[in-house]
């Protein structure tokens, strides 16, 4: 019997269990004797509960054997004779024997290992042994404990009160998953990392200016793992040149918006606007390595720039700008709107031109809002992957030169990360440490942009 | 004596000269200004614009394909095959022991030369294979087929192509014509950019969003109950309401190692499979789905609450049977613009290795798969100069599914949106 028919027998019986429950009680309900209000819970709760009496325990049971049998079903085919002709040698005994396993268990054909063909047949035997013993353990755990539970059903069993108590504690256990995933990403971040620590020093990693980790040197020697170069590209196609397109732009359409523009043209433009942040990051990418970086390169050889690239720093941040316009459109637009009209209403009064008002009242208002935008604009663009991937190029240039090609951190975790991994090799690992990096610093960035917006907020309140 | 002086003359000289020109300059500054805003929002939009037609532009071009006509007179060159053989379950068998390629082949060199195979696509001929077993009375008839050319001859008859191709163009002349490419719609990929189709990443796609949904809508909705009805005001809460929040901040890429670390290497579950995929936009699509669903749930009037609670509803109920109902469309509002985000994402699903080259459509969710985007990543790397209408033209039906996903959720949000 496979695993999943087994499930299915569970859930089945654990069905039937909810049925027979919900029977006894509303026989209880309606069996003259008893009136409607003797019945403490509905006959629905009953039958909830005799059913998780028998899902629960026999699930749970499932688990933890699907953890403890293949130790079991190992052991069982090592005393069958066929082992007595392992090698003794701990390597070449564990591939032989994975390999038998996987066979066994359908996911591969073919032996390379004409020893490990012969460990099949036992390993076949054990499996089926062990699934057998699982099985009817499980199945007479649904049995015995649907029967308890269904024993205990009287009128005044508070069925509910328990049937609540679990579900708050699913509920509880759903919320906990962002927490387990929190820790999940943190620690196998620094897991890997700390691998990749033990074999380059963290001093020339966070302050090397060399990026070649093609031309690793070998074990303890390595070089060429020096991440400034990377910061620096990050930063410039990140915070720079897309904050430059992307400031302006996102600010300016969010006053016109707000304090210019007539209701109808608004409600069109907005989400027109938020489009742009809709459209998946490898569509931008694509449009950034076809159609924007060979029109930069040829109009930077017009103008006589030499070494243009045609995978450059300008065509990844412009088009990063643009993606990240309606970011920083929305949160200055919320910043604004925010401001008390009694002040904007004030320098009207005053004389105050319409954009006297805005650029001497309403921005310097909302400055720390707009602050805060820009700040998780920031933190975005950092961390964005395929534009830089397609558009931004592979050489760790520290240059300023916006024509020239230069890579971030994102790109080369995506070039470490595939082809062939081998999981020792500072070359993968190195990946891990970026990401630590890139981690800890989008994480500050937000805790700042927020702090920053949280703290404006409560000055008008 | 001075004070006599300032009370005689004007509180403002309005009509002075001065004031006029500096209430001109004023003036024109404010226009100034408003131009200014509302050149940032045509800009904005015509950076959108620009990107749409860029794309449709190139991308029209890839659900066509340029054909030339073959005439193949199946009962001489198959010696008199019957209808009845290429019909039920053999059928497939029976046309490649018959040699249909080598067919196909012989009756273009008939009418195009000996060197007559270099100018077709080299699996067009699968083309026939289909319209034989879809009917195959044709076997007992003349026909006259169309089989897609080279990629080089096709991007030259649509656009300028090398020198040789367009050579060939004219010389071929009125018998080219394009057609609609149904390979494209129904295959998967390829390496021939002629063959290529987009329907294995969207079947990825698709097993991929199932899996996806189906673990991150009930945890986010069970999560945002919990959090908006019952939390306690604590410790542990303050850390769930941390933890989500900035896992709806984190860059995807992080998502994609942690898959890698935890899912892959920990686990040990099968690379490229749309089980881990899901698994890890799931963790991701989870913290939007919460978010949006505390917004969905805390709208929801506490008289309804109170209401339930008056009655002796117990606070379970009072949730389960009035709010979440009630909450209901705002949270699919809000799980449809997680998802539409999911279906876009790349980076993630390139460290968990789904960047395979994958031909055959996944038909589980651990069989080795790919999405519509990383389809597209893999074919703007392509040098093969068909590949860019491809890539453009794949890109179109990604947007396409996005636009109409986010219709629904605007749709939904606008239908059953309640004032209360």
């Amino acid at each position: 019997m496979t695993s999943s028919t087994l499930l299915f027998l569970v859930f089945g019986l654990g069905l039937v269990a909810w049925f027979f429950g919900r029977l006894k009680a509303s026989g209880m309900q309606s069996g003259g004797k008893t009136s409607r209000s003797a019945l403490h819970s509905l006959p629905n709760y009953h039958g909830w509960y005799v059913a998780l009496w028998a899902i629960v325990p026999a699930a749970i049971f499932m688990t933890v054997w699907s953890f403890v049998s293949p130790a079991l079903i190992t052991d069982a085919a090592l005393t069958s004779p066929a082992a007595a002709a392992l090698p003794q040698d701990g390597f070449s005994r564990a591939a032989i024997l994975s390999e038998a396993r996987a066979i066994a268990y359908g996911n591969q054909v073919n032996a390379f290992n004409p020893l490990s063909q012969s460990m099949v047949e036992p390993y076949r035997e054990a499996i089926a042994y062990f699934q057998m013993i699982g099985a009817v353990a499980a199945l007479l755990m649904v049995f015995a404990c649907g029967v308890y539970a269904w024993l205990q059903i009287k009128p005044d069993l508070r069925a509910r009160t328990k049937i609540e108590r679990v579900t708050m504690l699913i509920l509880l256990l759903a919320s906990l998953i962002a927490i387990i995933t929190t820790v999940g990403i943190f620690l196998s971040l620094v897991f890997e990392s700390a691998r990749f620590f033990s074999m380059v020093s963290p001093i020339d990693f966070l302050f090397g200016t060399e990026w070649n980790p093609k031309a690793v040197a070998g074990p303890r020697g390595e070089t060429g793992f020096g991440a400034i170069p990377l910061f620096w590209g990050t930063v410039f196609i990140g915070a720079i040149i897309a904050m430059i397109v992307a400031i302006p732009l996102g600010l300016m359409s969010a006053i016109y918006l707000t304090q210019y523009a007539p209701a109808k043209f608004r409600a069109w433009m907005k989400p027109i606007l938020e489009v742009l942040a809709g459209v998946p990051t490898v569509v931008y990418g694509y449009f950034a390595a076809l159609t924007v970086a060979p029109a930069l390169r040829d109009f930077a050889v017009s103008i006589g720039i030499t070494g243009a690239s045609s995978e450059s720093a300008l065509a990844a941040g412009v088009v990063m700008g643009i993606m990240i316009i309606p970011f920083v459109s929305s949160m200055a637009d919320d910043s604004i709107a925010a401001v008390p009209s009694s002040m904007r209403d004030g320098s009207l009064a005053m004389g105050a031109t319409h954009s006297e008002t805005i650029k001497k009242v309403l921005i310097p208002a909302a400055l720390p809002g707009v602050v805060g935008g820009v700040l998780l604009a920031v933190s975005r663009a950092i961390g964005e992957t395929m534009i830089v991937v397609m558009a931004a190029g592979l050489a760790a240039n520290m240059t300023a030169n916006p024509f020239a090609s230069v890579t971030t951190v994102t790109t080369q975790i995506v070039q470490l990360l595939t082809g062939d991994q081998e999981f020792d090799s500072p070359k993968t690992l190195a990946a891990f440490a970026l990401g630590l990096v890139l981690f800890i610093v989008t994480l500050l960035l937000n805790l700042i942009a927020l702090r920053v917006v949280k703290k404006y907020r409560e000055a008008y309140e | 004596m001075n004070s006599l002086t300032e009370m005689k003359r004007n509180p403002t000289d309005w009509q002075g000269e001065a004031m006029q020109k500096r209430i001109a300059r004023r003036y024109a500054a404010e226009r100034r200004f408003k131009a200014l805003g509302m050149a940032a929002v045509i800009l904005s939009a015509g950076f959108l614009a620009f990107l749409l037609i860029v794309m449709v532009g190139n991308g029209f071009r890839g659900f066509t394909q340029t054909e030339l006509p073959v005439d193949i007179d199946f009962p001489a060159v198959t010696g008199g095959a019957s209808a009845s053989q290429f019909e039920g379950p053999n059928a497939d068998a029976n046309l490649q022991s018959m040699g249909l390629r080598e067919i196909v082949d012989s009756s273009i060199e008939i009418q195009y030369g000996p060197d007559g195979t270099d100018l077709f696509s080299p699996g067009g001929w699968t083309a026939v294979n289909a319209m034989i077993l879809n009917d195959p009375d044709i076997v007992e008839q003349q026909a006259t087929v169309y089989l897609p050319v080279i990629s080089d001859i096709d991007v030259a008859y649509k656009d300028a192509g090398n020198p040789e191709a367009e050579a060939k163009v004219r010389e071929l002349g009125d018998r080219l014509s394009t057609g609609f490419n149904w390979n494209f719609l129904s295959h998967s990929d390829a390496t021939d950019p002629m063959q290529v189709g987009i329907w294995g990443a969207f079947k990825g796609s698709l097993i991929t969003m199932i899996v996806t949904l189906l673990l991150a809508f009930p945890v986010g909705v069970l999560a945002a109950l919990y959090l908006e009805e019952y939390a306690p005001k604590n410790r542990l809460t303050d850390l769930i309401e941390v933890s989500i929040n900035n896992l709806a901040a984190v860059p995807s890429i992080i998502f994609g190692l942690l898959g890698l670390a935890v899912f892959l290497n920990f686990f040990g579950m099968p690379r490229s499979g749309a089980l881990v995929g899901g698994l890890t936009l799931a963790l991701m699509t989870m913290p939007v789905i919460v978010i949006s669903g505390r917004n969905a749930v805390k709208s929801v009037p506490p008289s309804i609450r109170e209401a339930a609670l008056g009655i002796g509803a117990s606070p379970l109920q009072v949730v389960f049977h009035h709010v979440l109902p009630l909450a209901l469309p705002g949270i699919l509002t809000g799980t449809i613009i997680g998802m539409a985000r999911a279906l876009g994402e790349t980076a993630p699903l390139l460290m968990i290795g789904m960047r395979a080259f994958i031909a055959t459509p996944p038909s589980g969710i651990t069989d080795p798969a790919t999405v519509l985007p990383v389809q597209i990543f893999l074919w703007s790397d392509e040098v093969d100069r068909g590949f860019v209408e491809k890539t453009s033209a794949a890109i179109i039906v990604l947007l396409l599914f996005l636009l109409t996903m986010n219709a629904l959720a605007i749709y939904l949000r606008n239908r059953f949106e309640t004032r209360w």
